[in-house]
């Protein structure tokens, strides 16, 4: 697998910091990691910027992580992109929201840097 | 910062934490069907798990027991978050200065002490997940619980008062030799 570009929207910079770090544990080759703090920035970062993978939170300020995924799939930049969902809310209906959203993934923190692998190498292996 | 609530205690104040509020359509709290007893042993169980994990695998230090249960009168630093739905409550964490800046130094993995803004951000994560993963070991008797966004309190002069008149949960672990405080105060029953 090449070395990959990730968009991680978080608004929280402890857990951008933690996420970048785990997918780096996990054994991603790395080439690039952008960083937003909620959907709205995501969404302008998209429209500049084509990355390979998309990490997002769900519950963020202005723009949460599921109206993020619904928007993104009218960007140009966002297309085929998988987007994985990592978040506290890991409810039955959080999952299902996410997934039919357009999500490819779910990670429920805390989370181990073997979860991330488990969850985000299949994406690149498809 | 982010979307941390943060307070800071310079004069003294009061915190009057309602879990009174009413979760999603206005309903209260829904405790389990459970004798108190069980359910009081079954969240403390949830609870302790679910610290044990989040700093297990996000902090990157175990948590030790501890038999000290009594809450500090003070604590440097408090993070509290919301539960609404099925349960309502707020969850607290407390601890010390020492404390807070390891915690957030370890998150962020670096050797150096982290900015106070790190600090207030990593201490609202903490409490969060705690949330999170609590939810996640009692899905079979909860169905519906939203959180609401973490608050965090820094200094020490205030007192709370958590108005839930219910279940109150509370644990103490040691991390790195200093004791930490979580408590769940439910309301209803």
């Amino acid at each position: 697998m090449s070395p990959i570009r990730v968009l991680i929207v978080d608004d929280s910079s402890v857990m951008r910091k933690i996420v970048d770090r785990s997918l780096r544990q996990a054994g991603l080759e790395i080439k690039e990691v952008f960083e937003a703090c909620n959907g709205v920035e995501a969404l302008a970062r998209m429209q500049q910027t084509r990355v390979d993978l998309i990490l997002s939170d769900i519950n963020m300020p202005t723009m949460d992580g599921l109206e993020l995924v619904r928007q993104l799939q009218a960007v140009e930049n966002a297309k085929g992109v998988p987007i994985v969902m990592i978040t506290t809310e890991a409810g039955e209906a959080h999952v299902v929201q996410a997934l039919s959203s357009g999500a490819r993934g779910y990670i429920r923190k805390p989370f181990s840097a073997d979860q991330i692998k488990e969850r985000i190498f299949p994406l690149f292996q498809e | 910062m982010d979307s941390v609530t943060q307070i800071e205690s310079r004069n003294r104040v009061q915190l009057i934490i309602s879990a009174k509020s009413s979760g999603s359509g206005g309903r209260g709290s829904k405790l389990p069907g459970l004798p108190r007893a069980e359910t009081q042993k079954r969240f403390t169980r949830a609870l302790e798990n679910a610290a044990i994990e989040v700093f297990e695998m996000m902090v990157g230090s175990p948590l030790c027991s501890s038999d000290q249960v009594t809450l500090p009168l003070v604590a440097d630093y408090t993070s509290m978050i919301g539960l609404a739905g099925d349960i309502c409550g707020v969850l607290s964490f407390r601890c010390s200065n020492k404390s807070a800046g390891q915690i957030a130094a370890k998150m962020l993995g670096t050797e150096e002490r982290a900015s106070a803004e790190c600090t207030r951000d990593a201490l609202g994560e903490i409490c969060n997940m705690v949330a999170g993963a609590f939810k996640a070991q009692v899905t079979d008797i909860i169905d519906q619980c939203m959180l609401s966004v973490p608050m965090v309190v820094s200094g020490k002069d205030y007192q709370l008062y958590p108005l839930a008149d219910g279940l109150r949960i509370q644990i103490s672990k040691v991390f790195e030799g200093d004791l930490i405080w979580i408590t769940l105060d439910l309301h209803g029953g």
